[in-house]
């Protein structure tokens, strides 16, 4: 399995590309969203900040502050196929009521993930593109527990813990200076270690972008992710579930042309979140390299 | 391709890291069972010889009660009386039902849990007798009764002159939501570990029942009382850390 996971790597030698001249379109793409290039390799490391509170306050309440910083890899091998590795790193600072904590440094599950471009309207500066996604997020994390030894609630964990099958698909449109993303993706947990199961989750978003200059777009959008309930040894997790929609704002920069930067906030806009839970501002900062 | 490498190497290496966990507790206040020693025969206030054979109480709850939230401690004391043990369990509230007999534990402690309350201020404790599950601890072959009782007391009367003697038989299925205020209030606003004792006196449990007068009715309902009073909450001295 290793080998396979190291192969894009080692094919992709030598391999290097401008990030926005090579596909014969101007448009700032984070890695997921470009009419892929054969050869192309792209890195990048991502930064999320998040927080999550479930529980009744005052009385029983969790306060959860996670950073979870993402590597990850992309690899081209045509132009209208992308393989990408993610690997998270995860720290997470859990709060009781009674002032106790947990600091927790851990890897989350570490992701693959295929993209393929089924239809475009013209090879060269495609100004439609649909993809096809598949994927699987390995049980790389391990459960979490508290002081007790008990496991920490399902939505405080680095992850599910269980091979995770992905799918979805994208649509993307180019119309220098704007652009639109939409996606839509299903999450599919198995069963994971401790006897977890945590719910099929589905996520779709969609985002505009308008480019007023060559180094500098600006994006907006929404997404909305609904989940099925989580069961531990059996038993509904009561505090997952449900729905929630946030409001994003991004900014995408090109500082140099093997260097995109890019900054996201997604505001929650809605929340129908099952039991006691409520999840807060996100903040996400991430860095391409174009190799 | 020394770069791709690179971070082929580093993804699989945050793969295998291990992980890294830093605990630090918070606010608790662990909570013990305090019997009386259990004299041969209790000698009542209205000079009464109880000789007990068994004297049993059955808690399903502990809750901290907080010094400011008259409405949310009414609220708690009327889900209180209609909750069954093992119900839940909260920062502030311990719903491990335990079996005690008074017979054979009197003088020593039985620890009951530890609460992890919020930062606060904490005026007293409310214990509430109920019969037990069937998971709770303290509860054998012998004393299943206790799954229909909160308390159960039997024993021997002898009247003053230890001439005439009657059974003693009360069997309370009542739920007995026992309230007691601390000598101090409990003020947490750091992490502090702190313990409370909660004394059962049940040498207590007979006084101010005449036997020769009153019915059955009337004792169990006066033993009611005697056992709600009979419970008190007792802080560790300041001075000597105890």
């Amino acid at each position: 399995m290793i080998a396979a996971l190291l192969a894009p790597f080692s094919i992709a030698a030598g391999a290097s590309a401008c990030g926005t001249c090579g596909v014969g379109d101007p448009t700032l793409t984070i890695v997921g969203f470009a009419q892929p290039k054969s050869q192309r390799v792209r890195a990048s490391g991502t930064v999320r900040h998040r927080n999550d509170r479930i529980g009744q306050a005052q009385v029983d309440e969790l306060r959860l502050a996670e950073q979870r910083m993402e590597l990850a890899g992309a690899y081209s091998p045509t132009d209208r196929w992308t393989l990408s590795l993610m690997m998270p790193l995860v720290h997470r600072l859990v709060s009781a009521v009674n002032l106790a904590e947990a600091d927790i440094w851990a890897p989350g599950d570490l992701e693959f993930r295929a993209r393929a471009v089924v239809w475009r309207d013209r090879k060269f500066a495609p100004r439609h593109l649909v993809s096809l996604i598949g994927g699987l997020e390995f049980p790389t994390s391990s459960i979490e527990r508290d002081a007790e030894g008990v496991p920490l609630p399902l939505e405080f964990q680095a992850g599910t813990g269980s091979w995770d099958p992905i799918a979805g698909a994208s649509y993307t449109m180019f119309s220098d200076p704007w652009s639109v993303y939409v996606s839509s993706i299903g999450i599919f947990p198995t069963k994971g270690t401790a006897d977890t199961k945590v719910g099929t989750s589905l996520r779709q978003t969609v985002l505009g972008q308008f480019q007023p200059w060559r180094f500098l777009a600006f994006q907006l959008g929404a997404e909305f992710r609904i989940d099925q309930p989580g069961y531990v040894a059996g038993v509904r997790d009561p505090n997952t579930g449900g729905h929630i929609t946030y409001g994003t704002f991004g900014l995408v920069g090109l500082p140099h042309d093997k260097v995109l930067l890019h900054f996201t906030a997604a505001v929650p806009m809605i929340q129908r979140l099952d039991g006691s839970h409520v999840e807060g501002l996100a903040l996400t900062a991430g860095l391409v390299y174009e190799i | 391709m020394r770069f791709s490498l690179l971070i082929a190497a580093m993804l699989l290496s945050m793969a295998l890291l291990p992980n890294c966990m830093r605990v630090s507790d918070g606010i608790e206040v662990d909570v013990a069972y305090k019997p009386a020693a259990m004299p041969a025969a209790v000698r009542t206030d209205l000079g009464y010889r109880v000789r007990l054979e068994r004297a049993m109480i059955a808690i399903g709850r502990v809750e901290l009660i907080r010094c400011d939230n008259f409405v949310l401690d009414l609220w708690n004391f009327v889900t209180a009386a209609r909750a069954k043990a093992h119900e839940f369990s909260s920062p502030t509230s311990l719903g491990v039902p335990l079996v005690i007999d008074l017979m054979e534990s009197a003088g020593v402690p039985l620890f009951a849990g530890t609460l992890r309350p919020p930062p606060g201020r904490y005026c007293g404790i409310r214990v509430i007798g109920m019969p037990a599950d069937q998971d709770a601890e303290g509860l054998t072959d012998e004393n299943l009764d206790m799954t229909r009782n909160s308390v159960v007391v039997a024993g021997r009367v002898e009247d003053e002159a230890g001439e005439d003697q009657t059974a003693l038989l009360a069997q309370i299925w009542e739920i007995l939501a026992c309230e007691m205020r601390f000598d101090r209030p409990l003020v947490f606003d750091g992490p502090v570990v702190e313990s409370v004792s909660i004394r059962i006196d049940h040498t207590k449990w007979f006084d101010g029942i005449d036997f020769a007068l009153q019915n059955s009715t009337a004792v169990q309902q006066r033993i009611i009382e005697n056992v709600r009073s009979s419970l008190q909450a007792v802080l560790p001295n300041v001075e000597d850390g105890l």
